[in-house]
């Protein structure tokens, strides 16, 4: 029982500063955080298959972009009203992507299944610039708007409601994320990341379960590509390729792939540096940002989350139990 | 039949470039594990410095060349030597690590050279064109073949012919057992990364003489080097000809017979290549 209330302090300390947020936060800040809660959704998605699973992606933005597109063009091209319409489309999109995608990648593993993930994401990012008559090309899909819920009292056209709405789902998936995590598949999933051949000898279809874990990343990663797209009223080639990967990739080492919000740490310092940055010195953010990719891997190895935990732990436990 | 031979002659130039670039992606990839998605950036940083030597400035061509080939070799050997020698066997931080070079690069580039894109220059005696089939074609495109197939024998010479091409595919081979016999393993992965960069620089060069000097490239190039190292196999000299070779084709055929789809033929070919023969079609076992 003491076990169970000492675990969930911290989330519930979480959830209550996160639920008062939108009382202190201007309008600017309060966008900032919503982008951390997307960015933090994607960051944790690339972790089902990086961390828990050891599969090395440096493609996962296909899906959050992918999501987005279809999203989006449902709505604004086909005029689908309803979220509860566009969303599942969104996320649908995004779940046959990664099913043939999975089935290509995954002929190969380690550094291979990173060059073969990379070029399928550039793959999409030359589908989104080159179809010019669904895509709009180069500059992107505009046009999208806030999700219709079909709930009249809910406005989620203003920067606080769509934030609770963000932040609702968020919560949802991290709760759904969480549970996977500690579920017999996750365990299959860690089993799979420390040694394959022995959950081979113990009569487990890997392949299978890495496919799967594939497409579960890959719904929850179209998740934060739809409320990217309702958020940001468009989406970009560039959210399909490279740069959104590798960025949800430095958010997972950076946070740390070993703790469950340690993605979503990551993402909040990235994108926090982000908004400083960008009001500073814009034209030198991508030298600040590589800076931060050189500084997170020679310095931070394992995450700034699990030095977090371990530093609690150390000073909760008074040293005694030691060994 | 004209159509045919230009397009030949174009594919094995464009597959040259890219053997130039790959070669070194492949060897370093397969002697130390190491991922370079930096190696696209050294191209587009040599192509840059090239441009400044040779059109700018107006010194010789192939000074050009082997200057920024020797700089971008220099930075290859600093990003070894600092950096990707403490991240051996970590694939993930390898790549986040050299995913920041990409952007530190581009970046400085963007400062020095701004972001007009510049134009293709050559060497002044390669200004010409001859006939061919009853067309124009380029002396420029031409000595790309030259030099490319040069490189790629001085490489598979050196690789399969030499005691230190020994010592490289032992130390593909089993790492462990080469070091126990008491080679310097680490002093010779040193020289192969700077081998692997100055060649990448010297590609960016090569390579402007067809497509110039842009802040794209650095992406651009690296997408296509990757899928020749899936296609060829990894470690292999010979494997980073062939996989070239066919991008390069496959590529200049493709603008030919289907303008709209070039770029999805290459993914079409490494798709194919990849449900045959996981490792490449001549790439070492993992």
């Amino acid at each position: 029982m003491n076990q169970r209330l000492s675990t969930a302090v911290p989330y519930l300390i979480a959830v209550v500063i996160l639920v008062a947020l939108p009382l202190v936060l201007q309008s600017y800040y309060l966008s900032v955080a919503t982008m951390i809660l997307i960015f933090g959704l994607f960051a944790m998605s690339l972790n089902v298959i990086f961390g828990h699973t050891g599969l090395n992606s440096l493609g996962h933005a296909a899906f959050f972009g992918t999501a987005g597109y279809v999203t989006g063009i449902a709505i604004v091209t086909y005029g689908v009203k309803s979220f509860w319409t566009s969303a599942p489309l969104g996320i649908l999109g995004a779940a046959v992507t990664a099913a043939i995608f999975g089935i290509i990648a995954l002929r190969v593993s380690g550094v291979y299944f990173l060059l073969v993930t990379f070029a399928l994401g550039q793959l999409l990012w030359t589908v989104a610039e080159k179809w010019n008559s669904v895509t709009m090309g180069r500059s992107g899909f505009v046009g999208i708007p806030a999700p219709d819920l079909g709930l009249s009292f809910l406005d989620l056209e203003s920067p606080v409601g769509f934030y609770y709405f963000v932040f609702v789902v968020f919560s949802v998936c991290y709760y759904l994320m969480a549970r996977l995590h500690r579920s017999p598949f996750g365990y299959a999933l860690q089993g799979i990341r420390e040694r394959e051949s022995r959950m081979r000898a113990l009569g487990y279809n890997v392949w299978l379960y890495k496919y799967i874990a594939y497409i579960v990343a890959a719904v929850f990663a179209g998740m934060g590509g739809i409320l990217y797209a309702h958020f940001n009223g468009s989406i970009a080639p560039s959210h399909v390729g490279f740069s959104t990967s590798a960025l949800g990739m430095l958010m997972v080492i950076l946070g740390g792939a070993g703790v469950l919000w340690g993605p979503v740490l990551g993402a909040a310092l990235i994108i926090l540096l982000q908004g400083f940055a960008s009001l500073l010195v814009p034209a030198r953010w991508p030298l600040i940002l590589g800076a931060l990719f050189v500084i997170g891997v020679m310095g931070f190895r394992g995450g700034i989350g699990l030095h977090m935990v371990k530093t609690v732990r150390r000073v909760f436990s008074r040293g005694s139990n030691q060994g | 039949m004209a159509v045919f031979t230009i397009c030949l002659l174009n594919g094995a130039s464009f597959g040259c470039v890219l053997f130039l670039l790959s070669s070194g992606l492949s060897l370093v990839l397969g002697l130390m594990g190491i991922l370079n998605l930096a190696h696209g950036v050294l191209y587009m940083l040599g192509a840059y410095i090239g441009w400044t030597i040779a059109a700018h400035l107006g010194y010789s061509f192939w000074i050009a060349a082997l200057t920024a080939g020797f700089a971008t070799g220099v930075m290859g050997l600093i990003m070894e030597r600092g950096f990707l020698r403490r991240l051996i066997g970590l694939p993930n931080e390898q790549v986040l690590l050299t995913i920041g070079f990409v952007y530190i690069i581009t970046n400085i580039c963007l400062w020095i050279w701004g972001s007009i894109a510049k134009p293709p220059f050559t060497a002044k005696f390669l200004t010409g064109a001859f006939t061919v089939v009853g067309w124009p074609y380029p002396y420029s495109r031409v000595a790309i073949i030259v030099v490319g197939l040069s490189v790629a024998f001085g490489l598979w010479w050196l690789q399969e012919k030499t005691r230190i091409g020994a010592i490289v595919r032992a130390g593909m081979d089993d790492r462990e057992m080469t070091k126990g016999l008491g080679i310097n393993l680490e002093l010779i992965a040193g020289a192969l990364f700077f081998v692997g960069a100055f060649l990448a620089g010297f590609a960016g060069v090569i390579g402007a003489q067809l497509i110039g000097a842009n802040l794209g490239h650095g992406l651009d190039i690296l997408l296509l080097a990757l899928i020749v190292v899936v296609i060829g196999g990894m470690g292999s000299v010979q494997g980073s000809l062939v996989g070239a070779m066919m991008i390069g084709l496959v590529d200049a055929f493709g603008k030919i017979l289907f303008p709209d789809f070039a770029m999805f033929m290459l993914y079409f070919l490494m798709v194919i290549v990849l449900v045959i023969k996981p490792t490449g079609l001549l790439g070492r076992k993992l």
